[in-house]
């Protein structure tokens, strides 16, 4: 059974290697039957993944422990949902699961019906699927992703219980459905480059494809910011791991990238610049395996000897050379770019917006890579600690945010700062009077410093919205509400965008407020003792042991009083797996708008005698607003990938 | 307008310049293995470093009074004693990699500041 998956890639490899030469030769002799029969040749590529897929994954449901990678990473009593996380556990699995996604992205690309890049497409598939013959040279010459043991053991090894978790289950495959659509959108325009197509011809194909993958990476990342949070019991979610900016620097990129397209649509700017832009997200979702595969250490996470990184180094290598060179040789084509008239302006936010966020990767990057860079060339080994990044990132990151406040306010070209000085006074003193309010009101001062901060660019999103919705109310008599959808849906790519702000404005909020004002206490608690803790009061109530074939818990209970008022009774667990003979710590987190109080139990003996343990507490204020942020980023990200416009846009205010 | 992007850039590049100036410095620290660490002799000692090394097979204390955590690490034959405020991480056990955060005095003693378990995606059954 498993020989008919190795075999499928194989045959998949070949038939790859026919489609990428056959696509590009019948382009140039205008053979529009070898175009085809290249065409039916990506679609059968990703029907012998998918075939493979298939193979594997009823390899781990039915526990086939003669395939290393079932019995690396499963075991009997795995539950079958987890079956999809052991596969992205695996070195060769996770970059099969990636490469079978760039498989399925090309078959929907070449089966996609729309005009907006005929011309460009067999060279972008040609460029997909010599993507797909490095992911199958990986995955079955590499390291043999069906590869068999000599005695298939018993049971197999187990998932980390880390990763039985729903975050984890989403966490993997959100990031891979990124990378794998930036392949896409990085293979249209390198074709759009090679055929000299103007890019009124792909830019708004190019531009759905990149808000999906956008939108698909920055979920991705929050997710794995959750799962941190909730699973690891450390308290926070970010700690600037090289892993943790692998999946960030693409996401960040991508951002500039679908900032830089907006422009050159609207105005016909950053040209030049958004082409060097998808060059280097590409690098970078190539950086992010390089890292995880043990390129750059990385305490978090690693596949641990995996084979990958000089293959991987080499791949961004060509990527980013081959690119540039092409970019090069085709600089007389690219069209003449036109320079903003007033830097105080919308186009100079966009401008303004795309440097600093080429310059915070830059920063990042630089973080995470000089370590290894100095320890390659002979110099000592040495680390970088997060507090570098929070330094370096954080006030840079504040500056994105002041900005998302005064785009709204900024008009298109030259007459923006004479409108933009009132509207400016009135959005900073409505912050100003919230902060105020906020402050006197007593519920904590941090609030007002966040409010200021993150308040401005609400008030003017919202007053822009406003201003929308009263406009249309007077001229359609329509009532609020329905003036305001038919506002977000006359131009959703605008108003989509502006959601993708609150939402990031409610994470920036969310982190300031839970990295600077946070609470943190640990003690060891008898039975009946209590402990306080900002406005709480917690009382060690019980300890329960629950044993099951995996694992034994104690499950400790702690009633909650807020100011003297008893709110509930939270249960955090100690578990340990017999199988993986360590703890696990289950946390119990209470979230209100305001604040988390977040428990973690670090120890306990385990003896019916003493049942004394110890808790990590916290007191994370405004911690859910990072995940209501997240909501509004999806519903910006969808709202936007809606609009279907057919005219490319001209100016629209 | 090229003279408005050059001076926009410079003042960029100044502004992060200092920004990495101020932050690199007091963020890097040392990072070596148990048995590096020994071979240099004092030169590490008192200041900030990060070493890696396996968890020993010896006695693991913890008081969950004062909340001391006492354990040894080991790597290339030569063991170091820890002492950590706070409780064991998760996956802490003996042979476990490990990465202490913290500074090694003369007393023979390293007082980490943080203990970071290098957390691997499968977990080889022991022999």
């Amino acid at each position: 059974m498993t020989e008919i998956g190795h075999i499928a890639l194989i045959i998949a490899f070949l038939v790859a290697v026919f489609s990428a030469v056959a696509s590009v030769i019948g382009v140039r002799v205008n053979s529009r039957r070898l175009v085809a029969s290249a065409r039916i040749g990506v679609l059968a590529v990703s029907g012998l993944f998918t075939l493979a897929l298939a193979i594997i994954l009823y390899a781990f449901v039915t526990k086939d422990f003669s395939l290393r990678i079932v019995a690396e990473h499963a075991s009997q009593d795995l539950p079958a949902i987890y079956t999809l996380s052991a596969l992205y556990a695996d070195k060769a699995g996770s970059m099969f699961f990636w490469g079978w996604l760039i498989s399925l992205f090309t078959a929907m690309l070449s089966l996609q019906k729309n005009n907006y890049y005929q011309k460009i497409k067999p060279y972008a598939l040609s460029i997909l699927t010599i993507v797909e013959i490095f992911f199958i040279a990986l995955v079955t010459f590499v390291v043999n992703v069906f590869e068999k043991l000599p005695s298939p053991p018993v049971d197999g090894w187990g998932l980390n219980p880390l990763l039985q978790n729903f975050g984890m289950l989403v966490h993997p495959p959100l990031l891979y459905l990124g990378f794998a659509g930036f392949a896409v959108v990085f293979a249209l325009v390198i074709a759009a480059l090679i055929t000299c197509s103007p890019s009124s011809e792909w830019n708004i194909g190019v531009r759905d494809w990149a808000i999906f993958a956008w939108c698909a990476l920055g979920i991705g990342n929050l997710v794995g910011m959750w799962w941190s949070y909730n699973e690891l019991g450390w308290g926070g979610y970010w700690a600037w791991d090289p892993v943790e900016n692998a999946g960030l620097m693409p996401w960040l990129l991508g951002t500039a990238f679908l900032h830089s397209i907006v422009m050159r649509r609207q105005r016909n700017y950053l040209q030049t610049w958004s082409y060097y832009l998808i060059i280097f997200v590409i690098a970078f979702t190539l950086l992010s395996p390089f890292i995880t595969h043990g390129g750059i250490e990385s305490p978090l996470h690693g596949f641990y000897g995996s084979p990958f990184p000089p293959y991987i180094l080499a791949a961004i290598l060509i990527a980013v050379i081959g690119s540039l060179w092409l970019l090069y040789i085709r600089r007389q084509y690219l069209e003449g770019e036109q320079r903003p008239a007033s830097y105080i302006s919308r186009e100079g936010a966009f401008l303004l917006t795309n440097i600093i966020l080429a310059f915070l990767v830059f920063i990042i990057f630089t973080g995470t890579v000089l370590p290894k860079v100095i320890e390659a060339l002979g110099g000592t080994r040495i680390v970088i600690d997060r507090s570098f990044f929070d330094r370096t990132c954080g006030p840079i990151m504040l500056v994105l945010v002041f900005l998302m406040g005064a785009c709204p306010l900024l008009g298109w070209g030259k007459s923006a700062w004479h409108s933009m000085k009132r509207n400016l006074l009135y959005t900073l003193l409505a912050t100003m009077v919230i902060a105020i309010v906020i402050l006197l009101s007593g519920i904590g001062n941090w609030y007002a410093a966040a409010a200021i901060i993150c308040g401005f660019p609400l008030v003017t999103i919202c007053l822009d919205w406003y201003r929308g919705t009263r406009a249309r109310h007077r001229t359609s008599k329509k009532n609020y509400i329905r003036a305001f959808f038919s506002l977000l849906n006359s131009n959703r790519a605008r108003y989509g965008g502006f959601l993708a702000h609150i939402g990031i404005i409610l994470i920036a909020l969310g982190i300031i407020a839970s990295s600077f004002y946070d609470i943190e206490k640990t003690v060891t608690l008898n039975i009946d003792e209590s402990m306080n803790i900002g406005e709480y009061k917690l009382t060690y109530n019980e300890l329960t042991l629950k044993q099951d074939k995996t694992k034994v818990s104690a499950i400790a209970s702690m009633s909650v009083s807020q100011n003297g008022r008893l709110t509930g009774v939270m249960h955090p667990s100690y578990d340990y797996w017999f199988r993986h003979k360590t703890h696990f710590a289950e946390v119990a987190v209470r979230t209100t708008p305001a604040e988390d109080l977040f428990i973690s139990l670090v120890w306990t003996s385990y003896d019916p005698e003493d049942k004394s343990a110890t808790f990590r507490v916290l007191v994370n204020p405004l911690v859910v607003w990072i995940w209501v942020g997240g909501g509004f980023f999806l519903l910006g990200g969808v709202v936007a990938f809606s609009s279907r416009e057919k005219q490319p846009a001209r100016v629209e205010g | 307008m090229k003279k408005r992007y050059l001076v926009g850039t410079i003042i960029l590049v100044l502004v992060v310049g200092y920004l990495f100036y101020l932050s690199l410095g007091s963020s890097v620290s040392y990072y070596v293995t148990v048995s590096e660490f020994f071979f240099k002799g004092t030169e590490l000692y008192d200041t900030n470093v990060r070493v890696a090394g396996k968890i020993a097979d010896s006695p693991i204390e913890w008081n969950a009074d004062d909340l001391k955590l006492r354990f040894t690490i080991t790597e290339g034959g030569d063991n170091m004693t820890v002492i950590y405020q706070g409780a064991k991480p998760t996956g802490f056990k003996i042979s476990s990699s490990i990465l202490v955060e913290g500074k090694y005095h003369s007393d023979g003693v390293f007082r980490a500041s943080q203990l970071i378990m290098k957390c691997p995606s499968k977990y080889e059954p022991e022999e």
